[in-house]
């Protein structure tokens, strides 16, 4: 009998041992530091790999239609998440829209600019605005959906210069080569070079939510399942939530 | 094409033109004092001035974004005294595409400078040319094939960059976009044709200039 | 004209040139064999060089002068220099060469105006033309007329007759004494070549090795050569070891291998000698001893070999010393001399030149 018990033992030791699964997170660039750290707690739990790709939204769905090995997409909006979804390259029972985000314009540290409203941007004290992309950048196109809202679109379209992502905004603010920016407030509270000089309210703001969702093309289907899980799960949300991010009901 | 299109070949097309121009005088000094004279220090020169045809150009980039920003050593200069900018605007282009072809017109014209014989230039002194005379009358027009091949390949290589532009300009629509801005952010927008016609664009003018700078070789060859 | 040429010391690849003459004379060659710096020396006259130590002074211009760190630049020297590959620009025509160096168009001189010169150098037909269609001859009257049109002071010609054929050259000889005599420049003329410096030079000026060996007028340095490597360049062909053994009324009794020579004594009355004789001056004889003449040496001698050298015949005899005779060939014909033959030789006492060793 205890013989038995052994051999069962060590055959299920076997078993478990199977090799560390790498997994690939294509995920927005305002992700960058929430999900680094769970990460690093999933890494320890779980065994496996999380390796990152982080950007613009727009340009990692773009690499995911043109082959790029992804296991998982996190995106900044929905709208790069659909286009995904239509070439029927995500596992759509997957999907789920998992945070959402405020808008803030911020300033250089030392700056003595006041930003009370949409309106103050048009001052002739804001020489340039940063923002990411608002062709494809989903931080950009939400940035642009509210200016357009308050009607100050027009007034700024020229002091706007676009970078490649959110992370880029945040830096050119940093480098104070312009005066504003506007990004995430997730990424403001990672970055002591700047200051929020104003926080857009909910109500002026667009929808901000974040999608996640399995690539279909996934050479781990189920270890990537697993980290999905784990991101949804209370424990990363938590983390989250440190980060200034809010959490979004189930879809 | 739309008009927006020929908006940024001809912004593409007159920002080459116009940093060409901006590099040849100093570009030509440094050639000719690289050609005829030795100094301590010359071979640092020479490599600084081969550093942007072998560094990545988005590393020769973040040196110009270090140095023209607002806190750089220039750009803090120009912002607090001058109350002008560099970086994010047309002129950071005018500056990527300078500083990025530089090497190629130094290269190019230094080469034809070493090809003409000094006895002229001396024979020229003792019939009473100061040397400035003897620069323009005697050396450059001897030397006109070389340069010329010379700012071609630069106009050309300032045509396509990339890396310095993107990212001390940015893309922005109508001040800053160049061809190969508007093709990367086509693809990444999924604007397949348009980064299509972009790129014929390209091909053009790419292929225009080095069959001119081609036949200009072949005829000073012929010649000698 | 006087040119001070002091203190001259530029260390070249194998040697160092070192100068310290002045020059007076309308037309001086710097004669000596290629490499012997006097490219270098015309290059520094020039201002196209720096020498470590140098004072030159054109007339009252001081022109260089190291140790009070002055040089004046080549611009503004004044002087004239056609190089050896003549250095016509290429990209300007025949016209804008000669103009090249008239500031406003037309020479400052009136002894230079533009036709005159064009005049005294035969080149009105060359003037619409490219440079590179010129022939030699051409080019070479191009480039002098584009130095004189510079109204210069002192015209530097390097080798001015080195790349022409021997009909050009004799063709081009004429220009240079034109120009000696229309334009009074005074002219430093560099060459190898002994026949340019007995035709054109008044004065010679001896470099070799970077050293000057001999100074002086033409036909006294050729004729009195004042040591035995001058005495080649001279072209002196025998040049032998010898000892004097006895001077007596102005005339020395040399042993020169197994001979015995009369020859003039030079001033110094030395001992050991080397005794010069050109082939030129040795007569060659069928022997008559009966015959009186004036000739002091009398050799018998025996033909070693013959070699043509175009109308002449280089002939090598054995006096008891090599000796060398050049005699035409008709001459050799008629002497009928063959190898190993006997025959008399006849040197003329004022023939052997007896140089210190």
């Amino acid at each position: 009998m205890k013989k038995l018990i052994l051999l069962s033992i060590a055959l299920l030791a076997f078993i478990a041992s199977v090799p560390a699964a790498e997994i690939t997170v294509f995920a927005a660039a305002s992700l960058t530091d929430s999900l680094k750290q769970i990460a690093t707690t999933y890494e320890k739990q779980s065994g496996d790999k999380i390796s990152f790709n982080f950007g613009a939204s727009s340009t990692l769905a773009r690499q995911i239609e043109e082959g790029a090995p992804a296991d998982i997409f996190f995106s900044a909006d929905e709208a790069k998440m659909d286009g995904l979804e239509k070439k029927n390259l995500i596992a759509k029972t997957t999907r789920k829209s998992r945070l959402g985000n405020v808008l803030v314009v911020v300033v250089p540290a030392g700056s003595k600019l006041e930003i009370k409203s949409a309106g103050d941007l048009t001052n002739a004290a804001v020489e340039k605005i940063a923002l990411a992309d608002t062709k494809a950048v989903p931080a950009g196109v939400y940035a642009k959906a509210w200016l357009e809202q308050r009607q100050v679109w027009a007034g700024i379209e020229s002091k706007v210069v676009p970078t490649e992502n959110v992370r880029g905004a945040l830096a050119a603010v940093e480098s104070e080569n312009v005066e504003a920016g506007v990004v995430y407030k997730t990424d403001a509270s990672i970055s002591k070079k700047i200051k929020v000089a104003y926080e857009v309210p909910a109500a002026d703001a667009p929808k901000i939510s974040y999608p996640m969702a399995l690539v279909k093309e996934s050479k781990q289907p189920a270890s990537a399942k697993k980290f999905l899980d784990y991101l949804a799960s209370e424990d990363a949300g938590q983390v989250f939530q440190r980060f200034g991010f809010i959490l979004l009901n189930d879809r | 094409m739309t008009a927006e299109e020929w908006q940024i070949i001809w912004f593409t097309a007159w920002v080459s033109a116009l940093s060409t121009l901006a590099i040849l005088p100093f570009g030509l000094a440094l050639a000719w004092a690289l050609a005829r004279r030795d100094w301590p220090g010359k071979s640092i020169v020479e490599t600084l001035v081969s550093l942007p045809l072998v560094m990545p150009p988005v590393a020769t980039g973040l040196i110009l974004l270090k140095m023209f920003g607002r806190h750089g050593a220039i750009g803090g200069f120009l912002h607090d005294t001058l109350n002008f900018d560099v970086i994010f605007t047309w002129r950071a282009v005018l500056l990527a595409l300078g500083v990025m072809s530089f090497p190629l017109l130094v290269r190019s014209a230094r080469v034809a400078f070493e090809e003409v014989n000094p006895r002229l230039e001396q024979i020229a002194r003792t019939l009473g040319a100061s040397p400035w005379r003897v620069f323009f009358t005697i050396t450059v027009p001897l030397a006109a094939r070389g340069i010329i091949a010379g700012m071609i390949l630069a106009f050309a290589r300032a045509l396509g960059e990339f890396g310095a532009t993107i990212m001390i300009a940015g893309n922005i629509p109508g001040k800053t976009s160049t061809l190969s801005l508007t093709i990367f952010q086509d693809v990444q927008l999924g604007q397949d044709e348009h980064a299509f016609r972009l790129l014929g664009a390209s091909v053009i003018f790419a292929f225009a200039a080095v069959w001119c700078s081609e036949l200009l070789l072949r005829r000073k060859r012929k010649i000698l | 004209m006087n040119l001070l040429l002091k203190k001259i010391l530029l260390p070249l690849a194998d040697f160092t040139l070192e100068v310290d003459i002045e020059v007076r004379d309308r037309i001086t060659a710097i004669f000596g064999p290629s490499g012997a710096g006097k490219t270098s020396l015309l290059d520094l006259v020039a201002g196209l060089r720096r020498a470590q130590s140098a004072f030159i002074q054109l007339d009252d211009h001081v022109l260089t002068d190291t140790a009070k760190r002055r040089s004046v630049p080549t611009h503004q020297r004044g002087i004239g220099y056609v190089p050896q590959d003549l250095a016509l620009f290429p990209h300007l025509s025949v016209r804008q060469n000669l103009l090249y160096g008239c500031k406003s168009g037309a020479p400052a001189d009136p002894l230079f105006a533009f036709d005159r010169v064009v005049d005294v150098l035969e080149i009105q037909p060359l003037i619409a033309r490219g440079v590179t269609a010129l022939s030699g001859g051409e080019k070479q009257r191009v480039a002098l007329a584009r130095a004189l049109l510079a109204s210069p002071r002192l015209l530097l010609l390097d080798e001015p007759l080195a790349s022409l054929d021997a009909p050009l050259k004799a063709k081009i000889i004429p220009y240079l004494t034109r120009i000696r005599d229309e334009f009074r420049i005074p002219m430093l003329c560099v060459t190898h070549d002994r026949l340019e410096a007995l035709t054109l030079a008044d004065n010679i000026v001896v470099l070799v090795n970077g050293k000057i060996l001999q100074t002086g007028a033409v036909l006294n340095v050729f004729n009195r050569p004042a040591n035995a490597e001058v005495a080649k360049l001279v072209g002196m062909e025998t040049i032998q070891p010898g000892h004097v053994m006895d001077v007596n009324g102005g005339l020395a009794t040399v042993k020169i291998g197994k001979a015995t020579l009369t020859a003039l004594a030079p001033s110094m009355k030395p001992q050991e000698v080397f005794a010069c004789i050109r082939g030129e001056d040795v007569i060659l004889q069928h022997d008559n001893a009966s015959t009186t003449s004036s000739v002091r040496n009398r050799l018998f001698t025996r033909v070693v070999a013959l070699r043509d050298e175009g109308a002449l015949v280089r002939v090598e005899l054995d006096a008891g010393f090599p000796l060398h005779a050049f005699i035409t060939r008709p001459a050799c014909a008629e002497l009928a001399l063959r190898e190993g033959e006997n025959i008399t030789a006849l040197i003329k006492a004022q023939a052997i030149h007896l140089v210190p060793r």
